[in-house]
C-alpha cells in the first residue's frame, strides 16, 4: 500500500511538473505581459521598467529555473532579491514562493489564499449536491425501475449530462434568481451565511453533471445489487423493502461512487472556471480566467498548480478509499 | 423494437422537462420596468450604499499611472483636480479658487488654490492635512519624473523644463513656481491651447507625498486624495469600497458608501440591475439594451448619447496593399456603414470623418466624407491597378469577443464586393494591443479612439501625427505620415483663437478623410440606465460615468413583484396555441403594480 502511494505520488509529481512546464511555455509564447498589464498607453520606459521589475528581461530558461527555485532569483520585486548576485536568494516553487501577480501586485500565494476558500466552499457544496441528488435519485430509479419515475429520472439525468454549465448557469440565473428571486443574482455576499446563500445556485449548477452521472451509475449498480443472493436472503428474512434497499443494497452499490468522486475533482475544477465566471463568484476559477485574459503568468501558473495538485490528490485519495472500503481491491498488486 | 417503443412512450415526462426548461428560457415575461422606485424625498439626502460595476478589472488607483476608463471611474471619487468640467464640457475651477490668470503670450498660467481643502486621513496623519501649492508642484514633478514613467507625461511636456526633468538632467521643473502657500505658476515653452485641458486630466490630480513615501510601489492600492469619497478596501478583481469624506470642501448630500464591483459579466450585471442589486448600469447585452431602450418605464431613467469616440478600420500605410492610397480609399468607400448600423440594432451613428460631432473641428457636411459608394470604390481599385481585385487575401485583426468577430465578418462581406478577400484573425486583447502597435506587422485591424479631453488635439495628435509613431507601442498605429498634416496640427495646438483652431482642424479632417489611413465607420451610442431612486445622476459629457453627484432617494419601494406560480402558469400558457393571447398582458409588461410596505434599501452589499 505504502509503495503504491509513493509510486502514485511520484507519478502525480511528474504530471504536475509537466503541467507547470507546459503552462509556463504557453504563457510565454503569446503576447507581452507588460503591455497587457499596463495598457495601450504605456510608454517604452514603463514597459521596460515592468519587465525589469518582474525579471521578464532575463532569458526564458533562466526565468523558468528561477520560478522553480533552482537558480537564484531574477525578480527585483522579490524580498529575496539583492543587487549583489552573491547575496541574492532563491524565490521559486521549491521555496514556497509562487511569484508576484502582475495584476494584483501582491504575492500569488496571498491571492490564492484569499480565493481558494471560496472555491472550496463552492466545491464542497457542489459535491454535497452531487451525492445527495445522485445517490437518492439513482436508488429511486433502481427501486422503481422501468416505471415512469425511472424514465423521468434517467431522462433528466441524460439532460443533466448533455447540458453544459454555460447553458444551465444562465437559465438558472434567469429563472431562479431573476424571475423568482429565490437566490441572489451572482456575487459573493458579505458574511459567512450570506456566502453560503450566494454559493447555493452556482454550486447546484456545478453539481448537475456530477449528480446526473452518479444517478446513472448508482442505478445500474443498484439494479445489479438488488439481484444478488444476499438481497434475496435479506428479503427472505422478512426485512422491509426500505431496509433492504437503503441498508443492504445502497451501501454496497456505493463503491463505484467513491471512485467517481475522485474523478469528479477534474470536473469540479474545470466547471468552477465557467460557473464562477457566470455567477461572478470571486474564486479560483474566475481568477484563472481574469489572469489568462491579462496574461498574468505567475497567477495563471499558481492557479494551475493548485488545480493540478487537487486533481492528482483527488484521484489518489479515491484509489486509497476504494482499497480501504473493498477488501477485494489490493493496491499495487 | 418493443423496448424502444416503450422507452419512447415513457420518456414523455422527461421530454416535458426539456420543454419546460426551454420554455423557461424562451418565454421572458419579466417586468419590463424598474422593480423599485424612490421614496419621493424632495431634497437630496444622505445615506445608503451606491453600487456600480464594470465588466473588467481596475488596474490601479494611482492617478499618475491610471489611463483607462475603469480606473478613472474610481479615481473620480477619490481625487480632485485644479480644474474640472461642467455639464457643458466647459472648464471650471475645482481645487483652484478661480480660473487661472493667463499671460498675454499664452505661456504663463497662475493658479490660486482654494483654502481649507484637506487630504483624506492617512497613516501618521489621522485627520489628513491641508492641500497647499507645494503639493501641486510635488505631484506634477512626481508625475513627470522619468522613474515613474507615467503615460501622462506627453500631456505636460510643454511645461518649460519638463523634458529635461523627465530625462533626469534637472532636479526640478523650471516651468513650475510656487509663489506662496496657495499660489502656483506654470510657464510653458510654447503656447499650448490644450494645457488647461491637461491640467483637468486625472493625471494632474494632486496627491500627498507622505503617502507615496510610505507606500512606495503599493500606492496604487492605498490611494489618498482630496475627493468626496475615501478609500476603504479593495479586493482586486472583485470590488472596491469607498466611504464618504466628511471633510470634503464641496460637501453635498450623497450615499454614505460606494461599492464598485469588478468583473461582472454583462448578462449578470443586467439581471442584477433589474433586481435592484446595482444602482446604475452602462454595460449590458444587446437584448437588455433593447429592453431599456423600448420599455416606457425605463425612459425617465436612461440617457442615450453619441460618445466622443471614433471606430473604424485601420490600414497600415507601410504595408502593401495599403501603402497605395487608392486601395485605402476603395476600402473606405466599400464599407456599408448604414447596413452595419442596422445589423447592430442601431447601436451607433455611422460617420465618414475622424472627429465625433461633439468635438470642435467636426464638419457637419464634409464634402469629401467617406461613405458607402460601391461604384466609387471600384473606380479607386481600378486606379490602384487592381481592377480585378487583389490576388492575395488581406488579414484583418480583430479583438476578442463576439463584436470583434461580427465586425470582421461585415468587413469580409463588404470588401468581397470590390475583389478583396479578407481573412479575419481574432486574437486576445493583449496580443492585439502589442502587435498592432508594431511597425510593419499588422496589415489591417478594427480599432477605436476615445478622447483624453474634449479637444480635437486629443484625437489628431496621438492618432495621426508622425511624432506618435514609435518602434514599439506606437500610438499612431496606421503608421501614416504627412508633413502637411503635422504642420497643421502643430499650428492648431498653439493657435489661441477658437474659431481659427476649429478651421485648422477642419482642414486636417479633410486631409485624413481623403488619405484614408482609417476607414471611419461609426461613433458609438452609449446608454446609461439608473434606478428610479438614484437621483442627481446623469452621464457626464467628459467623465462619462461620474457618480460623485448621485444621491439615493431612500427608502426605496418595491413596485413590481417577482414571478409567482400563477404568473408562471400564464407565461407557460404562452407556449401553447392561443397562449400568447392569454398572456398578452404580461408580454406587454403591464406587470402588477401592487405595493409592498416601504423598506430601507441601504447597505445592499452583494
Amino acid at each position: 500500500m505504502i509503495a503504491y502511494i509513493a509510486r502514485r505520488a511520484l507519478f502525480a509529481l511528474f504530471v504536475v511538473a509537466a503541467v507547470v512546464t507546459g503552462v509556463f511555455a504557453l504563457m510565454n509564447a503569446v503576447g507581452d505581459p507588460a503591455a497587457a498589464t499596463l495598457g495601450p498607453s504605456a510608454g517604452p520606459e514603463q514597459l521596460a521598467d515592468f519587465n525589469k521589475k518582474h525579471g521578464l528581461d532575463q532569458p526564458l530558461a533562466q526565468q523558468f529555473l528561477a520560478y522553480l527555485g533552482v537558480v537564484r532569483c531574477v525578480r527585483p520585486s522579490s524580498p529575496r532579491w539583492h543587487t549583489d548576485p552573491g547575496q541574492r536568494g532563491y524565490c521559486g516553487l521549491l521555496q514556497g514562493d509562487l511569484g508576484e501577480s502582475f495584476g494584483h501586485q501582491e504575492p500569488v500565494g496571498n491571492v490564492i489564499l484569499t480565493r481558494l476558500p471560496r472555491t472550496l466552499l463552492l466545491g464542497v457544496l457542489a459535491l454535497g449536491f452531487e451525492l445527495l441528488l445522485g445517490i437518492t435519485f439513482g436508488v429511486l430509479a433502481a427501486r422503481f425501475r422501468n416505471t415512469w419515475l425511472d424514465t423521468t429520472i434517467m431522462g433528466t439525468a441524460f439532460l443533466g449530462i448533455s447540458l453544459p454549465t454555460y447553458v444551465t448557469g444562465p437559465i438558472f440565473l434567469l429563472v431562479l434568481a431573476f424571475w423568482y428571486g429565490w437566490f441572489p443574482v451572482g456575487g459573493y455576499g458579505v458574511d459567512p451565511l450570506d456566502h453560503v446563500y450566494h454559493a447555493l445556485l452556482p454550486a447546484f449548477t456545478l453539481a448537475i453533471f456530477g449528480a446526473a452521472t452518479y444517478a446513472r451509475v448508482m442505478r445500474s449498480e443498484m439494479i445489479e445489487t438488488l439481484r444478488s443472493d444476499y438481497i434475496r436472503t435479506a428479503r427472505a428474512k422478512g426485512l422491509s423493502t426500505r431496509t433492504v434497499t437503503w441498508q443492504h443494497a445502497a451501501r454496497n452499490a456505493l463503491l463505484p461512487i467513491v471512485t467517481l468522486m475522485g474523478l469528479s475533482m477534474t470536473i469540479l475544477v474545470a466547471g468552477a472556471i465557467i460557473t464562477e465566471t457566470i455567477f461572478a463568484w470571486p474564486g479560483m476559477g474566475s481568477l484563472a480566467i481574469q489572469s489568462i485574459y491579462n496574461l498574468d503568468a505567475p497567477t495563471v501558473m499558481g492557479v494551475v498548480l493548485v488545480f493540478s495538485v487537487t486533481v492528482q490528490a483527488g484521484n489518489l485519495l479515491a484509489d486509497i478509499a476504494v482499497a480501504a472500503l473493498d477488501p477485494r481491491v489490493r493496491l499495487g498488486s | 423494437m418493443r423496448l424502444i417503443q416503450k422507452t419512447n412512450a415513457r420518456a414523455l415526462p422527461a421530454w416535458l422537462c426539456v420543454s419546460l426548461l426551454m420554455g423557461l428560457a424562451g418565454c421572458d415575461k419579466r417586468p419590463r420596468g424598474p422593480r423599485y422606485e424612490g421614496a419621493g424625498n424632495p431634497k437630496p439626502r444622505d445615506g445608503g450604499t451606491f453600487v456600480f460595476h464594470h465588466e473588467s478589472n481596475v488596474r490601479t488607483l494611482d492617478p499618475h499611472l491610471a489611463y483607462d476608463e475603469l480606473s478613472n471611474m474610481a479615481i473620480r471619487l477619490l481625487y480632485d483636480g485644479l480644474l474640472d468640467y461642467d455639464e457643458q464640457s466647459n472648464l471650471i475651477p475645482s481645487l483652484a479658487e478661480t480660473m487661472p490668470t493667463v499671460s498675454e503670450d499664452g505661456k504663463t498660467f497662475r493658479f490660486r488654490l482654494r483654502r481649507g481643502v484637506r487630504f483624506h486621513p492617512m497613516p501618521g496623519l489621522p485627520k489628513g492635512r491641508e492641500l497647499i501649492a507645494e503639493d501641486i508642484r510635488w505631484s506634477l514633478e512626481h508625475l513627470l519624473s522619468g522613474d515613474v514613467a507615467s503615460p501622462g507625461f506627453p500631456f505636460f511636456r510643454s511645461i518649460k523644463g519638463a523634458e529635461a526633468f523627465h530625462s533626469g538632467n534637472e532636479k526640478h521643473i523650471r516651468g513650475i513656481r510656487v509663489l506662496d502657500r496657495y499660489t502656483i505658476e506654470f510657464t510653458l515653452s510654447e503656447a499650448d491651447q490644450t494645457f488647461l485641458n491637461s491640467m483637468a486630466m486625472t493625471f494632474a490630480y494632486p496627491v500627498p507625498k507622505e503617502n507615496y513615501a510610505r507606500r512606495g510601489d503599493q500606492v496604487g492600492q492605498y490611494p489618498v486624495g482630496t475627493g468626496p469619497y475615501m478609500f476603504q478596501r479593495w479586493e482586486r478583481g472583485v470590488q472596491i469600497e469607498f466611504v464618504r469624506n466628511p471633510r470634503y470642501f464641496a460637501a453635498r448630500p450623497g450615499p454614505n458608501r460606494m461599492v464598485y464591483l469588478e468583473n461582472v459579466q454583462r448578462y449578470v450585471a443586467s439581471l442584477r440591475f433589474q433586481n435592484g442589486g446595482l444602482d446604475a448600469i452602462h454595460r449590458y447585452t444587446p437584448a437588455h439594451r433593447r429592453l431599456y431602450k423600448t420599455a416606457r418605464r425605463w425612459k425617465p431613467h436612461r440617457k442615450e448619447f453619441a460618445e466622443a469616440v471614433i471606430y473604424g478600420l485601420v490600414m497600415n500605410c507601410e504595408l502593401p496593399p495599403f501603402d497605395n492610397v487608392h486601395v485605402r480609399r476603395a476600402v473606405a468607400f466599400a464599407l456599408d456603414r448604414k447596413g452595419w448600423a442596422k445589423a447592430r440594432g442601431d447601436a451607433f451613428l455611422p460617420t465618414g470623418q475622424f472627429l465625433p460631432p461633439s468635438i470642435a473641428g467636426h464638419v457637419p457636411r464634409l464634402e469629401n466624407r467617406q461613405r458607402f459608394d460601391l461604384a466609387r470604390a471600384k473606380r479607386e481599385m481600378r486606379e490602384a491597378g487592381f481592377a480585378r481585385g487583389l490576388r492575395k487575401e488581406i488579414v484583418l485583426w480583430v479583438g476578442e469577443g463576439d463584436s470583434g468577430r461580427f465586425y470582421g465578418e461585415l468587413v469580409q462581406n463588404d470588401l468581397a464586393k470590390i475583389g478583396i478577400r479578407v481573412r479575419v484573425r481574432q486574437v486576445s486583447f493583449a496580443v492585439y494591443l502589442e502587435e498592432t502597435a508594431k511597425p510593419k506587422t499588422v496589415q489591417a485591424f478594427m480599432s477605436g479612439w476615445a478622447k483624453d479631453f474634449p479637444d480635437a488635439a486629443s484625437f489628431f495628435d496621438p492618432v495621426f501625427h508622425s511624432r506618435s509613431i514609435r518602434s514599439r507601442n506606437s500610438q499612431n498605429r496606421s503608421f501614416y505620415r504627412n508633413s502637411q498634416l503635422d504642420a497643421l496640427l502643430d499650428a492648431a495646438r498653439i493657435e489661441q483663437s477658437p474659431s481659427r483652431r476649429a478651421k485648422l482642424y477642419q482642414q486636417a479632417s479633410r486631409i485624413v478623410t481623403g488619405d484614408a489611413p482609417w476607414a471611419f465607420v461609426y461613433n458609438p451610442l452609449s446608454m446609461h440606465v439608473w434606478q428610479p431612486y438614484v437621483r442627481g445622476y446623469g452621464p457626464h459629457p467628459v467623465w462619462d460615468k461620474d457618480y460623485r453627484s448621485a444621491w439615493l432617494d431612500l427608502p426605496r419601494r418595491r413596485v413590481a413583484h417577482m414571478l409567482t406560480g400563477r404568473r408562471f402558469a400564464k407565461s407557460m400558457a404562452s407556449l401553447f396555441p392561443f397562449g400568447p393571447l392569454m398572456s398578452k398582458r404580461f408580454a406587454e409588461g403591464r406587470f402588477t403594480q401592487r405595493r409592498r410596505p416601504a423598506r430601507e434599501g441601504t447597505m445592499r452589499l452583494r
